[in-house]
């Protein structure tokens, strides 16, 4: 059971995206920083009737520092591990005072955002719980940075393998201090939790594509998730200007698969369709690794490693580059 | 705005201090209530889901997967305007500590049931106080509650004066583990029209998050701020006390019954030499105690501290300036602290230190992890503040009462 | 030392530390730290690291117990776009760069710019400072890989020579030495100390505008529970209505013809953030509307016509706008030493298209002939870049 969600019709190309602006300046991030611009997106998708809350993070600490914030709608801060809970109380005391006769009715979205150390990590099992709500229309979206970029970029379950970083430093006899792959989130939230309506994978620099996806999520009904990929030039290390170029090459190296799950129906978006149909050619994760100053103490054999899962990722799982397990083959 | 509930008329029960609260919870009209279970406060919500699951209470009833979150979840509703009920025993209520912190922080008028028990390691389900003690500096209102009658008149008062726009800070009821929370007793319930004549709805106005009140709440300070802010939570903290006193005069009005003070219950302190303080449960032996030694003449008085925060530091020197002696009964500890002292005897000997003519103070740790307090204990105690009258100073001035050596 | 946040986080603190040491070897003692309120460091946003050397354990001590010294003797700035003020991290208003400049102290800064053109941009003070120039270009990096450039040393060996009874040449060489700095890093040091240009500023010289600044309100106004009210939502273009049509979920990316502009936050700007800012060429315009959309600032007025105008108060410089335009030369990052005022390009262009083409035309050849020298560019782009513009820095300083 759902109370009704708000009309937020899907754009076809970036000329329908809306020019409402629900988060503009005062905001204390970093120069290109892309989860600044995934806050203004989401905000832009979801429109003026909409409750935001915020983990502790970057969107946090950067964006709202006493005295100025850049939001415009209603935002409230909650604790790193709480964006799961932060939706589900939001929506319970609006969906309880609605239906009591206490409040106005109005379908109001709810969106609590975290970041990859808030939900990949800590939040974790409060987002799971969150999920389990059928009767609350919620939206979490993790913005993944790849680490805790906050408190000074350090390794998260987020982070990709090798990847430099103040809790994993290249050294004289360690050279990759983070063994750990990056965690399969999205997936293991949709199998594990088959009657939320919609989770899915985005990136900021596809505009439409990421505007339509908050649209989905605030409109279906029920709890949704959302998990998108925001290059940070701070902790990544790279100019500024190429937050945007380094999002489509996360996507076009094929080690970001762009993808969402409409009720229990897999549709992969932009160029990791084409990639799956082997229309569009993966290209080199070099292109996307060597661009960035975390991975400038890889070598080649590391390269070499980096390209190989990505490969195996594409070429051995069940669904490629989404879920890794598969039937086991009788053979003949 | 409230539902139907059971009882149209005021009426007799024989329930049990945690079914007292939950009851309280539907004649409040509470919206959003969070459970966890660990014993002993979970009876609390066992008998609130009952009460939903029947139809006579409307309310959204999370089962968090965590207290962590269970505290989270009614922190963001009591934020949107909802009027909110959680709680949790022992490291239940520490594992929730962080969301606990936040929730007086950002104002926000959460009530809670601490059903006390003893912390972790080893596992005890018996009562100690060091569990809801530990937000005694945070800005949560703090009150040990003696009878289940009691329990849900302080609930009513706990929204109403959390929700109070002076106040806007949170309050946790404590309930002794098993004696309040799994004893039953005889509870005067009131009706649905008395509560909603005391309880009018919370209204969180200009602080409510909404689109029709477009605000930015808890944004990141750094120290050009910080004091600012921790002094507004400690001036909405002063304000409580008349807050309470106006809330608790107006009780006795609606309801017909409540003591002279609303944060401390005398019993025959009057012209007494030796005033024993606790709170809880151990009310009940220690009157009985007091009773008998004034029938063998000794002159001996009870002071029950009903709120610990805020702590009546006036009413508690009136209370105490008169006797020669006191001894502070704590059901918790506080290792290492002033004279290996509790934490009450603390409180209560910093109280006193200033008066002119102060008394004697000693300190007794007793009946922790549910251990019973006998009268004989009282009566052990008792005689030891004695013995420290008649040295004319506290020879010792901690003892652990009943423990084997 | 003022420094533009993870960009030069390691320069900074190479040069605090190495003055300390030097310090050392003249028998005095000091300390080096970053000011932790401006923690954790953003990429470009101005930042603070100090270096206190005294004479004796006392000396230091009284000089400690004020965290953020009041004035100094030496303010070093590693980036001359910061001489018209900064908005630190987490405070509000601007401050001079020479704002800690105590009377008869100096103020060094990394520039290629004339003392003149400099002191246009640095606010005037009533008491006569001495400004040195380092001359070089701005030196930035990002958190991993540092661009040794020796911008560091440069610096060291300029301070020897402004502040000699701070610490000497020789301490300074020897403290590089001790670090393992040796051969051409000494070399540049003494170069530098041999080439810093010095120009004593007189009382009331250079920039006459009133910086903007912030009264902190006391418990008793601030609102409670930790509450503040929102940003307003847009409006019009310049005020304007936003029409009958308006809707906030459909009215699309082009304002629909009445155009759009945010209400902006009005007690924080970020302006002082950048180093480049956009120069737009509203004629070459294509209005494919990816500037605005893609801009993590929300900088973009979108005007009437569905041209975008990039507020030169909101934008911090990072330049996506330019990496994502599609036609050449539409939006050109220009180095921010290059412009005296925030004022608009588009009523620029609306009021005189001649002129403003001029004006452009004229800041996009300054600029490419500047890229030819040494690109201002931020960060890590790909292996063995930093290396080669190194060796350019390295080039120009031994002619």
């Amino acid at each position: 059971m759902t109370t009704m969600t708000q009309e937020l019709p899907q754009v076809r190309g970036v000329k329908q995206i809306p020019v409402f602006e629900g988060f503009t300046s005062g905001h204390r991030t970093c120069q290109g920083c892309e989860s600044a611009l995934v806050m203004r997106l989401m905000i832009k998708a979801a429109g003026p009737r909409t409750i935001v809350v915020g983990s502790t993070g970057c969107m946090y600490v950067a964006n709202t520092t006493y005295y100025s914030t850049p939001w415009v709608v209603p935002w409230m801060h909650t604790q790193l591990g709480s964006s799961g809970s932060a939706a589900t109380g939001t929506a319970a005391g609006l969906a309880s005072l609605m239906r009591k006769g206490k409040m106005q009715e109005e379908p109001i979205n709810v969106i609590a955002f975290c970041g990859d150390g808030g939900g990949v990590d800590m939040g974790l099992s409060a987002i799971s719980a969150a999920l389990q709500h059928d009767e609350y229309n919620l939206l979490i979206l993790c913005y993944d940075n790849e680490s805790y970029a906050n408190t000074d970029i350090q390794v998260s379950g987020s982070s990709p393998w090798g990847a430099n970083s103040t809790f994993s430093p290249p050294g004289k006899v360690h050279r990759i201090m983070n063994r750990r792959w990056k965690k399969n989130t999205v997936p293991m939230l949709a199998a594990g939790h088959p009657d939320v309506r919609y989770v899915a994978t985005a990136c900021g620099s596809y505009g439409p594509d990421f505007t339509n996806k908050i649209r989905r999520a605030l409109t279906i009904g029920g709890p949704t998730f959302i998990h998108s990929i925001d290059p940070c030039p701070k902790g990544w290390d790279y100019d500024p200007k190429y937050s945007h170029e380094l999002g489509m090459l996360a996507v076009e190296t094929g080690i970001w698969v762009q993808y969402e799950i409409v009720d229990g129906e897999l549709i992969l978006n932009g160029p990791s369709r084409a990639i799956s149909r082997g229309i569009r050619k993966r290209k080199p994760v070099t292109d996307y690794l060597q661009r960035q100053g975390r991975f400038a103490h890889l070598t080649e054999e590391d390269l070499k490693f980096f390209q190989e899962k990505i490969d195996e990722s594409w070429e051995k799982w069940w669904i490629p580059g989404i879920v890794p397990f598969g039937p086991h083959d009788e053979g003949e | 705005m409230a539902t139907q509930t059971l009882n149209q008329t005021e009426r007799e029960e024989l329930i049990s201090g945690s079914e007292a609260i939950a009851i309280a919870c539907s004649l409040a009209d509470v919206d959003v209530i969070t459970a966890y279970p660990i014993r002993p406060y979970d009876t609390v919500m066992q008998y609130v889901s009952k009460l939903k699951a029947d139809g006579a209470f409307d309310c959204d009833f999370i089962v968090a997967e965590s207290e962590h979150s269970q505290f989270e979840i009614v922190k963001h509703a009591s934020a949107v305007g909802a009027r909110t009920f959680c709680g949790s025993s022992g490291v239940g209520w520490f594992y929730a500590f962080e969301a606990i912190t936040v929730t007086a922080g950002l104002r926000l008028p959460v009530v809670a049931m601490v059903g006390n028990r003893a912390l972790d390691d080893p596992g005890a389900f018996g009562v100690e106080h060091n569990d809801a003690m530990a937000v005694r500096d945070l800005g949560w209102m703090l009150y040990w509650v003696g009878t289940a009658q009691e329990a849900m008149d302080t609930a009513l008062l706990a929204w109403r004066v959390a929700e109070d726009p002076r106040v806007f800070l949170p309050m946790a009821i404590s309930c002794d583990g098993s004696f309040l929370t799994h004893s039953q007793a005889i509870v005067n319930v009131p009706t649905q029209e008395q509560v909603d004549r005391y309880l009018p709805q919370y209204d969180r106005g200009r602080l409510q998050l909404h689109p029709d009140n477009p605000i930015t709440v808890a944004p990141q300070v750094n120290e050009d701020w910080l004091m600012e802010i921790r002094r507004q939570t400690d001036d909405a903290m002063r304000r409580t006390s008349d807050v309470i006193k106006e809330a608790y005069e107006e009780f006795k009005q609606v309801f017909g019954r409540g003591d002279p003070s609303p944060f401390i219950e005398e019993y025959m302190t009057e012209d007494a030499d030796i005033v024993l303080v606790g709170m809880g449960t151990l009310a009940m032996p220690v009157r009985v105690a007091v009773r008998r030694m004034r029938e063998q003449g000794l002159k001996v008085g009870f002071l029950r501290i009903k709120f610990f925060r805020p702590f009546a530091t006036d009413e508690i020197r009136e209370a105490l300036s008169h006797c020669k002696a006191v001894g502070v009964i704590d059901r918790d500890y506080s290792y290492g602290s002033p004279s290996y002292g509790g934490v009450l005897f603390n409180e209560v000997r910093s109280a006193l230190y200033n008066l002119d003519q102060r008394p004697l103070v000693q300190s007794f740790i007793a009946g922790l992890g549910g251990r019973e307090i006998l009268v004989r204990d009282v009566e052990e105690m008792t005689s030891m503040v004695q013995d420290s009258i008649n040295a004319g100073r506290v020879t010792q001035e901690n003892t652990w009462i009943g423990v084997r050596e | 030392m003022v420094y533009r946040g993870i960009f030069q986080k390691t320069l900074a603190r190479n040069i605090v530390r190495t003055i300390v040491f030097a310090a050392r070897k003249e028998g005095k003692i000091g300390t080096a730290f970053g000011r932790y309120g401006d923690s954790p460091e953003r990429n470009g946003i101005p930042a603070k690291q100090f270096a206190i050397v005294s004479d004796s354990p006392e000396e230091l001590e009284e000089n400690l117990a004020v965290y953020e010294a009041r004035e100094v003797d030496v303010t070093i700035n590693v980036d001359d776009t910061m001489c018209k003020g900064v908005e630190s991290w987490a405070w509000y208003g601007l401050q001079p760069i020479n704002a800690l400049t105590k009377p008869g102290g100096t103020l060094i800064v990394t520039s290629r710019q004339e003392a003149d053109a400099l002191i246009e941009d640095i606010h005037q003070k009533d008491t006569a400072y001495n400004l040195a120039i380092v001359p070089a270009s701005t030196s930035f990096s990002g958190l991993w890989v540092y661009k040794d450039d020796h911008t560091d040393v440069r610096i060291l060996g300029a301070l020897a020579k402004v502040c000699p009874e701070l610490v000497s040449l020789d301490s300074m060489v020897a403290a590089l030495d001790d670090q393992g700095w040796g051969g051409l890093k000494l070399t540049s040091a003494r170069n530098s100390f041999d080439r810093t240009i010095q120009r004593p500023v007189e009382p009331g010289e250079g920039n006459d505008d009133t910086p903007f600044s912030f009264d902190l309100p006391g418990w008793r106004s601030m609102e409670e529970g930790l509450v503040i009210r929102g940003v307003e939502g847009g409006e019009g273009f310049r005020g304007g209505s936003l029409g009958e049509s308006y809707d906030p979920i459909t009215s699309p990316a082009d304002g629909g013809g009445q155009g759009y502009q945010p209400i902006r936050n009005a007690v924080f700007k970020k302006f002082s953030t950048r180093s480049m800012r956009p120069v737009i060429n509203f004629d070459t315009c294509i209005k494919c509307t990816l500037c605005w959309l893609q801009c993590p600032d929300t900088c973009f007025d979108v005007t009437p016509e569905g041209l975008y105008d990039a507020n030169m108060d909101a934008c911090c410089g990072c330049a996506v706008c330019e990496a994502v335009c599609p036609v050449p030369d539409c939006i050109t990052m220009v180095n921010e030493a290059e412009f005296n005022d925030n004022n608009s390009q588009y009523e620029h262009w609306t009021r005189d298209k001649d002129g403003y083409h001029r004006w452009m035309g004229e800041l996009l050849q300054v600029q490419k002939a500047a890229d030819a020298d040494a690109e201002r560019s931020h960060g890590y782009h790909s292996p063995g870049k930093y290396e080669a513009e190194s060796e350019v820095a390295l080039t120009g300083d031994d002619d």
